[in-house]
């Protein structure tokens, strides 16, 4: 800057704002997170940096074992899709439209099921399910007085089934909010022309939700796919792979074949924005079948003798998806041997010694997953708010690029950005693999779209003349960043860090990819753990993660009430 | 040179041109209204002036120092302004005290008589005994205040403000305009102020720039705006009037003779009014009836419509032949529809003024809403 000779003539030059810095390093650790590593992805399945070539993207369909493995997870997400919409528009029908008692506590426990990470509940139907000594499956045997247990877990049926229970909240929630926002004047002109109650619902309540519920399964279908937990706790004992399993599989052979991985990475991404863009369309189809806003009149249907019928069903499934499984590893936590069942004679608390103190990994587990899940919660609200502000309050280029980056991993399975944070960082310039950062790395790329989409909604609802009354008071940028946004934005902003925080502390897909001796998290004991058929410990450590993220959700509903932000299905629909 | 000076200023959102070349200047511790409709420009170069909006091109200067041009805009806090907001944009987080002694951190102050100041600024605005109060506790009158205490505190040589009065009912709206008017009197500090309501203008203003699609139409007294419009559309926006196309039938100078409908009236032609068809504006209230008046005047014939009794004025339709008027006429003498009447008009009254251009601005509100 030659300042010297037009300094007569012009005011003070531009200096660099403090406001800048950091924006700047947010945006600098958004490239570095989610940029770079996919970019390495897609050079990577082409064979670069050795080589250039289309061959490994062919032979995803050529080899049989990849091939094998995409339509099993086609399979797997058509039926999960179509089963959430069997548990789901049920149970939203009637916490939406009924008098059914125990509405409330029904979306509670849906939100349960959603909560509770999908590996845990595999865990628990192994112990419910395991055709040799599943508890269910000892009674079949009983009553049936079969060698063995009739129903086998370790099954395709098995993965669907268990993926189900944990994916319908989806299905639940949007088909709750369709049904919740049909006004009674449709059904009673229905109701007036002649149709029964039946013929009202089947005619019309069905075919204004019917975009919802497509929508919802389609996001079922999609999770489905990516959920690496039970995909590999249920299928790779009957040695049924699917792209997540298949992907882990060919990254931990010796030599890692990268470029494969990265080929089966794609066509997984590429199955998922398919799977978002068909739900994209049914969204906006949603959007003039239903009409909202004040003046919405319900029809409540009074169920009478169907009452309890409709209860039982309800109970049934949250039984099933979040009842059953948490009860189940409780039993196994405090049994001495998880086979013999809760008895006061094999009642012991030993496992939890074992799993908080004593287990080396699973200590070290914990401790890791805490910090894991606290710094990577703390970077994503960073780079979330400031992705936000730039999007919000300036008019910088390239503003909406760098937010739709920001949202991009959103479409990604753990599984796939695990292989792009792999491959970025395990070769110069950047070398953290091996140690921590890579797995915070991961996080902030996995979850940093929960954090911004939260941030975003908050900054959206403080009005920017709050921030320049301070600027004008004398407050500079930065100044009225921390004197006014932030402390506005607090509650906002800290559900956005739970939001991270509590499917970071037991993330598996991802890190079970990244970590390395003296990196292991709370997921990798309880995979390692499962491997040594420790069940006990295993089921320990499932109540110990299933308990903290309980208590880190409840103040997640206040905190949302404050700030208003939508609910987690939403967050979730892209 | 003017204490501010507003050069040229244009500003670009996307494909809006906002500003076209504005150019206003304010004395010191005058107070000017920027006044137009919504999108009009008059909010933009209030932003720009306060240093939100850097210029695409032009410049403003403060007292000699040039403080925004498309090269280097000095930020906001740095210009010692104060500024009020349509919202009042009163921190929610913040007690009463805690929002006006927010300012007074930057000026570094000891903490005596930071507080002083507070006490102080308080007290004037009438704000004593509210210090502890979180904003969501006041009245929009009350956070009204708290905002002007909030600019006011750091002795700001320049105060803006954004449509501050719109929020509020009619009431409160009236006593704050007044209140506003006597604490520029009393602190000497350059007001600028933004709004779309003409009678707001005309109470509180100095000067008044009346602007319209980025552009200042005229800038004047209240009193001229409304006497002598620059053209119809500020003959408008300032008030009611009766716009009469006429063809011009003679000319002598400044005073031409135009024929409207059958009658023929002696007016003054606005300096841009040199076509053979022009358009005479006269205000409802020019009018007179009876033929009592003495002076030069034009007399007009015609028959009562309408006539609609709004306490204390009349307001009449009158048909002076194929041409309807809007008449206002005082409550004491009403003359009931049917009635023939004769009305006097002074000559200075009637304008005429080239005819507006066809493609006229739509989102211009309805002539003289504010009138009544």
């Amino acid at each position: 800057m030659r300042e010297g000779a037009t300094a007569a003539s012009r005011p003070r030059r531009r200096s660099i704002e403090g406001s800048t810095v950091v924006f700047a390093t947010a945006v600098a650790l958004l490239l570095l997170c989610v940029g770079y590593p996919l970019l390495w992805l897609v050079l990577a399945a082409f064979g670069v940096p050795t080589e250039f070539q289309f061959g490994y993207l062919a032979r995803v369909f050529t080899r049989s074992q990849n091939y094998g493995a995409l339509i099993n997870t086609l399979v797997l997400a058509l039926g999960a899709g179509m089963f959430s919409v069997v548990l789901g528009v049920p149970l939203a029908w009637a916490a939406a439209r009924t008098d059914m008692p125990f509405r409330r506590s029904l979306q509670a426990l849906v939100a349960l099921s959603y909560i509770t990470p999908p590996y845990l509940t595999a865990i628990a139907y192994i112990i419910l399910l395991g055709p040799d000594a599943g508890y269910f499956n000892r009674i079949l045997q009983t009553i049936t007085g079969a060698a063995r247990g009739p129903i086998d877990i370790f099954s395709m049926g098995g993965v669907i089934f268990v993926i189900a229970l944990h994916v319908f909240p989806f299905t639940f929630f949007m088909t709750y909010a369709a049904l919740r926002s049909i006004d009674a004047s449709y059904e009673e002109a229905a109701r007036l022309l002649g149709a029964r109650r039946f013929g009202v619902l089947w005619r019309v309540n069905l075919p204004l939700v019917a975009p919802a519920i497509t929508g919802g399964a389609l996001l079922s279908a999609i999770d489905s796919m990516a959920l690496f937990g039970p995909q590999a706790f249920l299928g790779l004992p009957a040695q049924i792979t699917y792209l997540p399993t298949r992907i882990y599989g060919v990254i931990s052979a010796y030599p890692p074949r990268w470029a494969e991985a990265s080929s089966l990475s794609l066509t997984l991404v590429l199955l998922t924005a398919l799977g978002l863009l068909l739900q994209r369309g049914y969204l906006e189809r949603r959007s003039h079948t239903t009409i909202g806003g004040r003046g919405l009149r319900l029809e409540t249907i009074r169920l009478g003798a169907w009452k309890w019928p409709v209860v039982a069903f309800c109970g049934a499934v949250v039984f099933l998806s979040a009842g059953a499984p948490i009860a189940v590893l409780t039993i196994a936590a405090f049994s001495r041997s998880w086979i013999a069942g809760l008895t006061p004679a094999n009642f012991t608390i030993e496992h939890f010694e074992e799993a908080l103190f004593n287990n080396q990994i699973a200590v070290r587990g914990i401790l890791n997953s805490f910090r894991l899940a606290t710094v990577a919660g703390l970077c994503a609200v960073i780079v979330g708010a400031s992705v936000a502000y730039i999007d919000l309050r300036t008019r910088v280029r390239g503003r909406r690029l760098l937010d739709y980056l920001a949202i991009l991993p959103l479409g990604l399975p753990g599984t796939v950005m695990a292989v792009g944070v792999l491959l970025a960082f395990i070769r110069p310039p950047l070398v953290i693999y091996g140690t921590i950062w890579i797995l915070l790395v991961a996080y902030v790329a996995r979850f940093v779209p929960l954090a911004a989409r939260s941030a975003n909604a908050t900054l959206r609802q403080i009005d920017p003349s709050l921030e320049e009354a301070a600027r004008i008071s004398g407050a500079t940028r930065l100044g009225a960043v921390w004197h006014i946004l932030l402390p506005l934005a607090r509650p906002g902003l800290t559900v956005a860090f739970l939001l991270v925080f509590i499917p970071a502390l037991s993330e598996l897909s991802a890190t079970i990819l990244l970590y390395t001796g003296g990196t292991e998290t709370i997921a990798v004991a309880i995979f390692r753990l499962n491997d040594l058929g420790q069940l006990e410990v295993v089921a320990a450590l499932a109540v110990f993660v299933i308990v903290v993220t309980l208590l880190v959700s409840l103040p997640l509903n206040r905190l949302t009430a404050r700030s208003r932000i939508a609910t987690a299905a939403d967050v979730q629909a892209m | 040179m003017a204490f501010i000076e507003m050069k040229g200023l244009t500003k670009r959102f996307g494909a809006f041109q906002a500003l076209k070349g504005i150019d206003v200047s304010v004395e010191e511790k005058e107070f000017v209204t920027f006044l137009g409709p919504s999108g009009c420009g008059k909010t933009t170069t209030l932003r720009v002036l306060a240093g939100f909006l850097s210029p695409d091109s032009g410049s403003i200067t403060v007292g000699g120092e040039v403080l925004s041009s498309p090269e280097y805009v000095v930020p906001p806090e740095r210009r010692r302004m104060g500024m009020v907001f349509q919202n009042y944009a009163v921190w929610p987080h913040m007690s009463v005290r805690e929002n006006v002694a927010f300012g007074l951190r930057y000026l570094k102050l000891d903490r005596r008589e930071q507080a002083a100041r507070v006490e102080q600024i308080l007290a004037s605005m009438g704000l004593d005994g509210l210090e502890g109060r979180q904003p969501a506790e006041l009245s929009g009158g009350q956070q009204q205040r708290v905002a002007l205490a909030r600019s006011l505190v750091v002795e700001p040589s320049i105060l803006l403000l954004d449509e501050p009065l719109s929020n509020l009912d009619a009431k409160l709206r009236e006593r704050m305009r007044s209140e506003l008017k006597d604490l520029q009197r009393r602190t000497g500090i350059t007001f600028v102020y933004v709004t779309h309501d003409q009678a707001e203008a005309m109470a509180l203003s100095d000067r008044i720039a009346v602007f319209r699609e980025g552009t200042v139409q005229q800038v004047g007294s209240p009193r001229e705006v409304y006497e002598q419009p620059a053209n119809l559309f500020v003959a408008d926006f300032m008030g009611l009037v009766n716009k009469l196309p006429g063809s011009v039938a003679g000319r002598n100078g400044e005073a031409i003779a135009v024929d409207i409908g059958r009658h023929r009236l002696n007016v003054v032609a606005h300096r841009d009014a040199t076509g053979t068809s022009v358009t005479v504006a006269i205000r409802p209230e020019a009018f007179a009836f009876g033929e009592g008046t003495a002076g030069r005047v034009n007399r007009l014939s015609g028959v009562v419509t309408d006539a609609t009794f709004l306490g204390s004025i009349v307001d009449y339709q009158v048909d002076i032949g194929g041409v309807t008027l809007r008449v206002q006429g005082e409550r004491r003498s009403f003359c009931p529809v049917g009635s023939n009447v004769v009305l006097t008009v002074p000559v200075g009254d009637c304008v005429a003024m080239p005819n507006e251009a066809e493609e006229a601005d739509p989102q211009r509100p309805p002539p003289g809403q504010n009138a009544e």
